[in-house]
């Protein structure tokens, strides 16, 4: 009986040493890591299209891991430091420089020189140029977001106004029939109690959202924020000054748009506030709220408020090949992935992402998707902030960086415009020299 | 006194001749081993890369390029490293007395044999039990500006809402009230304990002596806690200046530099900002500071003894 179960026990150790080696004598499946920051609805449906991947391939298999874009970086920086950085890795564009200064990240240009797909005239110009860095490309354009302008259609419809401000002087106009305090008094009425209004026309970030609309308002006037050596401040302070003046009296003259608001999208859901400005992920939470509650919504473009140039806040998200991985061979099967993913993109824009595919971007299938016309007629006109390597000491949104303490001080504390851009020009300065 | 039954000689005897040859000077220190390996390993390794690291350059990736002090000479220069000294000094002020007195009061309630005494310890306790992302989440909600909770009370008492953590102001005050919730309930514990110590007998005899509450509290309670009160106040003092998670989820140091605090000041330096050096000798400064605390305490908790025992 001992002797039995000791010969059993032999053959099951036996068994166990040799089953893995079974299992990867079926055929070589290339694994891949795939990182990104979405952690919203979009991680969802980019979850679902990792999955038809793999169903699709069984050869070559993706994880997608998902943390929120900040800790994913940390992690990601760390990772490389011992070589066991993801395969591939979504970012912004901005963002990349920052990695490329400590050779992080693999350079493409050669690598896709076969390739059909990822080619630039593929690709909508916005979304392929901000991730060429001093003439190298290092990414692969996913996707673009911007600003909008959301508004409420019953209560436009209510205040008797057909359509929705295009301009800077169509924004207070019409912000201040659409602003109503309790006693149903509008701003410019005698009576008006800026302090007890039920309506607001319009919602006001307090949030790194608030220097995105001064880049987009400076930009319209022909703005720059750093030198062309990348070594100092180039803010113009007067038109940075002009552009945060516009903001801040929104709130604090005209009293169209309250202050230190932090829930945008549940205020316009509750007809708090009749428009929103923010981007198009937010489109699947209004399109729910629609099938819903019947809430009725439309989208238009960011208002043009200064003459000199169209511009709007935006961003995107692309894939980089990190350079510091465990097997650099894996490579070709990462970048077959990228390609399948710009060709299948038209279920990313469901998560209200707007392809940088062309194909994809023209087609009829996303075109006609609700709400989508006025982001797709942007898309030529958004403009990214500054991709420089000291791009997070001063733009992110998690620490007090130049421009958050700029854009705070402005907009919950009615600090100088002037002022406070010229504290933040030599912050950022200081920054850049520390480099 | 309880008396322990006495085990039979003849057993001890036995073992202590049977191991003997075991026993050496070495044997402390053999069971101290396991506790060093992980201090040596996991707490002092670290700290001393640590110092080294503050005077250098290092971005993780790559090796560290060594600069001598020029990391503590951009210490004296910085406004954001200033602004983090401010708000955790002030942070540390204020809530350390918060919650050594609330805990204590709440200590000294919750041990009175009244009903639902249990139910309110559980429910002073709970609150700590909370992960800090979730508080964060929790209060961030309870203290909005239109819509919150407390907001929502304030108006119908009449005082009238604040804006809790929109304003430079007030916002630290916000991360305080979040920090005395959430973490009343350990001291709470700690307190528990003591009171349960004094033996009550004391009060018995005081009270035949006609002493009143207050009396007791005076000549006995307070007294006889002292012990613990250093232990609580040395923890929350400790912990205070190292106040980060709360923050970062709850406003992220802001309204502008309002609630920056040192922690998230070294996170930020070295893990965003990928300047590890900068951020070590920011880590070095609040090594200092907290090592100053510990041997004032220190200090105070031996001449209190000594008091105690003269």
């Amino acid at each position: 009986m001992k002797k039995m179960a000791r010969k059993l026990s032999v053959m099951l150790v036996l068994l166990a040493l040799l089953l893995p080696a079974a299992a990867s004598a079926q055929g070589d499946v290339v694994t891949l890591e795939f990182w990104g920051g979405w952690t919203g609805p979009d991680g969802d449906i980019m979850d679902q299209l990792v999955q038809q991947w793999n169903a699709e391939h069984p050869n070559i298999q993706i994880t997608l891991t998902r943390q929120q874009w900040s800790p994913l970086f940390d992690a990601f920086v760390v990772a490389s430091a011992s070589n066991e950085a993801p395969d591939i890795l979504a970012m912004h564009p901005q963002e990349l420089a920052q990695f490329i200064v400590l050779d992080l990240l693999t350079p493409l240009d050669d690598l896709i020189a076969g390739s059909e797909i990822l080619k630039p005239e593929n690709y909508l110009e916005s979304a392929w140029n901000p991730n060429v860095y001093e003439g190298t490309l290092y990414a692969i354009p996913l996707d673009l977001h911007m600003h909008g302008l959301y508004y409420n259609l019953d209560l436009f419809e209510q205040a008797g106004i057909e359509n929705p401000p295009a301009t800077g002087a169509e924004l207070i106009e019409i912000g201040k029939q659409l602003t109503v305090d309790a006693n149903g008094n509008h701003p410019d009425d005698e009576g008006f109690d800026p302090n007890n209004v039920v309506q607001y026309a319009i919602n006001m970030h307090s949030n790194h959202h608030a220097f995105f609309q001064w880049w987009a308002l400076y930009r319209q006037l022909g703005g720059e924020l750093i030198s062309e050596d990348g070594t100092e401040c180039a803010m113009d302070i007067d038109k940075a000054a002009q552009a945060w003046q516009f903001l801040q009296d929104l709130v604090y003259t005209h009293h169209i748009a309250p202050q230190g608001q932090t829930d945008y999208a549940r205020d316009f859901l509750s007809g708090r506030t009749a428009m929103l400005i923010d981007g198009p992920w937010q489109m699947p939470a209004f399109e729910a709220a629609e099938a819903e509650t019947g809430f009725h919504w439309a989208s238009a473009k960011y208002p043009q408020v200064f003459e000199e140039n169209y511009a709007v806040w935006g961003s995107g998200h692309n894939l980089t090949l990190p350079s510091k991985v465990a097997d650099p061979e894996k490579r070709d099967e990462a970048l077959q992935f990228i390609e399948w993913l710009a060709a299948n993109s038209t279920a990313w824009a469901r998560a209200g992402q707007l392809p940088a595919y062309r194909e994809v971007m023209e087609s009829e299938e996303f075109r006609t998707m609700y709400g989508r016309e006025a982001f797709i007629e942007m898309m030529p006109y958004e403009v990214f902030l500054p991709g420089i390597p000291a791009y997070n000491e001063i733009f992110a949104s998690n620490a007090p960086t130049p421009m958050m303490v700029m854009a705070q001080s402005i907009m919950l504390e009615q600090a100088d415009p002037a002022t406070a851009a010229q504290t933040a020009c030599d912050e950022i300065t200081f920054i850049l020299q520390m480099q | 006194m309880r008396v322990l039954p006495r085990p039979r000689t003849s057993a001890v005897a036995s073992t202590a001749s049977g191991m003997g040859h075991l026993y050496s000077r070495w044997t402390p220190y053999l069971f101290l081993l396991p506790y060093l390996l992980a201090f040596l390993t996991f707490r002092l390794g670290p700290s001393l890369f640590g110092l080294g690291m503050s005077f250098t350059r290092w971005s993780i990736v790559g090796s560290p390029e060594w600069i001598g002090t020029a990391n503590y000479e951009l210490m004296r220069i910085d406004p954001r490293l200033d602004a983090a000294l401010k708000n955790t000094a002030f942070f540390t002020g204020l809530t350390v007395p918060l919650l050594v007195v609330l805990s204590l009061a709440l200590a000294i309630f919750l041990n009175q044999p009244h009903k639902g005494r249990a139910l309110g310890r559980v429910a002073a306790f709970t609150p700590y039990v909370l992960m800090s992302t979730v508080v964060g989440v929790l209060w961030t909600w309870i203290l909005e500006k239109d819509f919150g909770l407390l907001n929502a009370y304030l108006n119908k008492l009449g005082i009238g809402g604040l804006p809790w953590l929109v304003s430079q102001d007030v916002a630290l005050y916000g991360i305080i009230l979040t920090t005395v919730w959430w973490t009343v309930g350990y001291g709470m514990v700690l307190f528990l304990a003591g009171l349960q110590d004094i033996p009550a007998e004391l009060y018995e005899a005081a009270r035949i002596d006609g002493a009143g509450p207050l009396h007791l509290l005076r000549h006995i309670t307070l007294p006889l806690l002292a012990p613990t009160t250093f232990v609580v106040l040395m923890l929350t003092l400790i912990n205070s200046f190292q106040v980060f998670d709360q923050v970062y989820v709850m406003t992220s140091g802001g309204p502008g530099t309002s609630t920056l605090t040192l922690v998230q000041y070294i996170y930020t330096t070295a893990f965003q900002n990928l300047r590890m050096g900068y951020g070590a000798a920011v880590a070095t400064l609040l090594f200092g500071i907290l090592i100053v605390f510990a041997l004032i305490q220190a200090y105070l908790y031996r001449r209190g003894i000594r008091g105690v025992a003269s």
